[in-house]
């Protein structure tokens, strides 16, 4: 999952070495993933009304499914 | 690479992430449009409810292939998903359209995907009789049919 979401992200933005995914587990068992890019660059990751954050979120959910998990994926700055 | 190399990339990646086995993936240029198409079995997890896996490929191979800069448009298809969507499109749009005409008032179509809106314009179009256009802001934006008025 997270070797998914670095690839795409990384196919989207200008600065693909400045991309950084944190991934932690929470009590649940939600996988969480953390993504940071380079300053100018948030606005390709999130994309015209959150539309491309939301098509991320959606592909890693897809891949989660075989693995039976929740996942999350947050952006931060 | 080429925009064909980005997206057979792209999609081998995403195939692989959900974990489909045995599928292919096969990148068709034709005009204005590169299309993607993966063939296999049980695609269901790929395509998802009411095609939002696909749509969501669709749109971040859109945005990633040739920076989002591409002059063509990018098709995601697996197994003829796009033409039976197609087909339901035309049906819903069509009720509409007569719901439209007979009771003589606008109707609204439930939301879809840039790409999906522009399909339902255009087969409306087509038929002469009524007037489309969108309203609301994504992921809420949907179309709304009304009949023409003829002076």
């Amino acid at each position: 999952m997270k070797d998914l979401l670095l690839y795409l992200v990384r196919a989207l933005v200008d600065e693909p070495d400045q991309v950084r995914i944190e991934q932690f587990e929470e009590d649940d068992g939600t996988v969480v993933f953390e993504l940071a890019v380079a300053d100018g660059d948030y606005g390709k990751v999130i994309g015209r009304g959150g539309r491309t954050a939301n098509a991320l979120r959606t592909v890693v959910k897809a891949a989660a499914v075989r693995e039976r998990k929740r996942v999350l994926v947050d952006i931060v700055e | 690479m080429s925009d064909a190399a980005v997206l057979q990339e792209l999609l081998e990646r995403v195939v692989g992430g959900i974990g489909l086995e045995g599928s292919r993936v096969e990148v068709l240029e034709d005009g204005e449009f590169l299309t993607g198409v993966v063939h296999g079995e049980e695609l269901g997890l790929f395509i998802g409810r009411h095609g939002q896996t696909i749509d969501a490929v669709q749109h971040l191979a859109q945005r990633a292939v040739a920076a989002g800069q591409a002059t063509r448009r990018i098709v995601i298809d697996a197994e003829g998903y796009r033409a039976r969507r197609a087909m339901a499109l035309h049906g819903q749009a069509d009720d509409a359209a007569a719901e439209a005409l007979r009771n003589d008032r606008a109707v609204a179509l439930d939301a879809m995907v840039p790409s999906e809106r522009k399909l339902v314009h255009e087969h409306l179009r087509e038929r002469g009789d009524v007037e489309t256009w969108s309203e609301g802001d994504d992921p809420d934006r949907h179309l709304v049919i009304a009949p023409l008025k003829r002076s």
